[in-house]
Formats: C-alpha cells, sequence, structure tokens
C-alpha cells in the first residue's frame, strides 16, 4: 500500500511533532490491540458458553415435553389444563449491566418472587410437579441462552469497531508518520547537504578573489 | 464527529483520544466490599463514566464460601485485572491475598502474591473470567 506523505511546513519544530505523534500513535496501538485481544477472548468464551447452554435447552425442552406429555397422557387435557390455570406464577427477571473492556454487556436474573403456585399439591400426582420443575428449568436456561446471544451481538460489533481503528492506525497512520518523517529527515540532510556545497563554493569564490587581489 | 477532508489526520487523532478517554470510564469510582455487597438488594458500584456495574448474586455467594468472615471485609469488588501493553502477563493488585486465595481455588494450583502483585497468564484469564464474569474488571495500561 502505497503511503501518502502529508506535510504543512518542512521545519524542524513539524519534524519533532511528527516524531511526538508517531511515539504517541505506537503506544495506543499496542493499547487498541490489547483491548482487541481481550474483546476476542470474551467473544470466543461467550461462543463456547452460548453453544452449550443452546445444548443444554434442548435438552431441558426434550425432557419437560416428555414429562408433560406422559403427565397429558396420565391426568388427560382438561385436567392439566384446569391445574395450569391455578399454577400460575409471578415471574420477575431482572436486567443489568455489567462492562467488559468498555462495552456495556446486559445481564438477566431471574428473581425469586416467593408467590408459591396455587396448586393443590392433594388432588395431583408427581407427574405435575416434575413437568413444572423441567418448564422452570427451562425458562432459567432460556434466560440465560438471550444474555448470552445479546452478549455475542454487542462483542461483536465493538470487536469490528476497534478492528477499524486498529488498522487505520497500523496501515494508515503509523506507515503515513514514518513516511512524513523520513521525507522530511531526507530533505533535511539534502538541505545541510547543500549548506555545506554552497559554504564551499563561497570559500572558494572568496579565496580566488583574494588571490586576486595579491 | 465531521471530518475534515483537508486533515483527516488531526481528525481521526481526536476520535482517537476521546477513545482512550473512554477506555477505562468503565472502572467503578469506588470499589466496594464483599461484606458490604452482600447487604444490597442489587448490588452494584458507579462506574467512572456514570453507569453502574451489576454483580451476579451466585458470584457473590461463590465468594463467600471461599473467604472467611475478615478477608470478606478486605476484599474489594470488582477485582481489577490491569493488561499492560509492554508485557504480556495480567497484574492484579491485592494487599490482603484474599484475591490470590481466590485464583489459587479457581485455578486449583498455587497463587503468589509477590510485593502485593499478582501475575497471571493469558490462558489462566480464561478460566477466570469464566467463573467471575461480573466480579472482575479489565483495566488498560501502558
Amino acid at each position: 500500500m502505497s503511503t501518502k506523505v502529508q506535510v504543512t511546513r518542512p521545519t524542524k519544530i513539524e519534524l519533532a511533532r511528527l516524531k511526538r505523534r508517531l511515539k504517541l500513535a505506537t503506544r495506543i496501538q499496542k493499547i487498541v490491540k490489547d483491548r482487541l485481544s481481550i474483546l476476542i477472548m470474551e467473544f470466543l468464551q461467550t461462543v463456547k458458553e452460548c453453544t452449550s447452554v443452546k445444548e443444554k435447552l434442548l435438552v431441558d425442552f426434550r425432557e419437560a415435553y416428555k414429562a408433560l406429555s406422559v403427565t397429558t397422557g396420565y391426568h388427560g387435557y382438561a385436567f392439566l389444563e384446569k391445574e395450569l390455570l391455578a399454577s400460575e406464577m409471578a415471574l420477575k427477571i431482572n436486567s443489568f449491566t455489567r462492562n467488559v473492556a468498555g462495552v456495556k454487556i446486559p445481564v438477566f436474573e431471574m428473581e425469586d418472587t416467593g408467590t408459591s403456585s396455587a396448586r393443590n399439591t392433594l388432588d395431583t400426582s408427581s407427574l405435575v410437579d416434575n413437568s413444572a420443575k423441567l418448564s422452570r428449568e427451562c425458562l432459567k436456561t432460556a434466560i440465560e441462552l438471550a444474555e448470552l446471544q445479546n452478549s455475542l451481538n454487542l462483542l461483536g460489533a465493538e470487536i469490528n469497531k476497534v478492528k477499524r481503528v486498529n488498522n487505520a492506525l497500523e496501515y494508515i497512520v503509523i506507515p503515513g508518520l514514518d513516511a512524513t518523517i523520513k521525507y522530511l529527515t531526507m530533505k533535511f540532510e539534502e538541505r545541510d547537504r547543500e549548506e555545506v556545497a554552497r559554504l564551499k563554493y563561497v570559500k572558494l569564490l572568496i579565496e580566488q578573489r583574494e588571490a586576486y587581489a595579491y | 464527529m465531521r471530518i475534515d477532508p483537508r486533515e483527516p489526520n488531526r481528525t481521526f487523532e481526536a476520535n482517537l483520544k476521546g477513545d482512550l478517554k473512554t477506555l477505562n470510564a468503565h472502572l467503578p469510582r469506588r470499589r466496594k466490599s464483599l461484606s458490604e455487597l452482600l447487604e444490597e438488594k442489587c448490588p452494584h458500584v458507579e462506574c467512572g463514566d456514570g453507569s453502574t456495574h451489576y454483580f451476579k448474586k451466585k458470584e457473590l455467594e461463590y465468594l463467600t464460601e471461599i473467604l472467611n468472615n475478615k478477608e470478606k471485609q478486605m476484599l474489594l469488588l470488582p477485582i481489577i485485572i490491569e493488561v499492560r501493553s509492554d508485557e504480556g502477563n495480567l497484574t492484579i493488585r491485592s494487599k490482603t491475598g484474599a484475591e490470590a486465595k481466590i485464583f489459587s481455588k479457581i485455578l486449583d494450583m498455587p497463587i503468589a502474591c509477590k510485593l502485593d502483585v499478582i501475575t497471571i497468564f493469558r490462558p489462566q484469564l480464561t478460566v477466570l473470567r469464566k467463573v467471575l464474569k461480573t466480579t472482575t474488571q479489565y483495566a488498560f495500561t501502558i
């Protein structure tokens, strides 16, 4: 990739300023790279967790449906529907945020409201209790998955953003500053050489003039 | 932010400075002790940017199982993991040694705390973050 030299004034002050900027840009790039590596690590970890939670959710659903079908077979639809109406419970999910390297990630937590189901345990069998328990497990896993999926989206977007900054620094800003510093250094060297040649020529002229004077 | 086509580098730098300012803005203004957080209904700390960082109760309960009462009062949360750009390792400042106890329990290996500093490696960080998601935070330093 060709680098663009940007010089406003070819002066020593400008060169010093550019060197300072290059030093700063290099340090910033190191930090940005660190942040990127941390974000990628978090992203990969979240992907792993997400996969395992998805698998768990599938297993939980399978178990819950199995239990529900057994319960339905034992008690019948009408009875189960009546029980379901009676067993309505208040559900409270708290949503917070946590911060991962500057990215705000949501946290969902299911709170136990303390209200127990109004189901009459004397009339029903343990099959209904088992179905209810498994359904609750499914819900917990689904909430966990929602949190992880959200985290994945947010982390992915931030990784893209940080990557762009890192690439801009690595391929545009730092090479540009490098090229400008090199250009200025060469220009000053050339100017010095010209100065030396000019001084030598002036010295020669003076010597010649002095020789003619005698 | 408007990009000035005449000076793209300067605009980019200004943008970058803003990014750097917000890089460590998520760090807490004041850390709280574990015992203090356990008493709160919604355990949280205020961050430098004004946002709130919440702790999962499960994690706090896990830490409670590991530490004794004195350590619970001494341990300040969130635990700050310093990511230094000049080193590959990560450092954690620990004055009480409670952090070392937690890490050695999670990593299942002895962790040394030399001159109030615990050094861990990147593969260990993955294991730690898996367990302590909300009770640890990153700080980027040069």
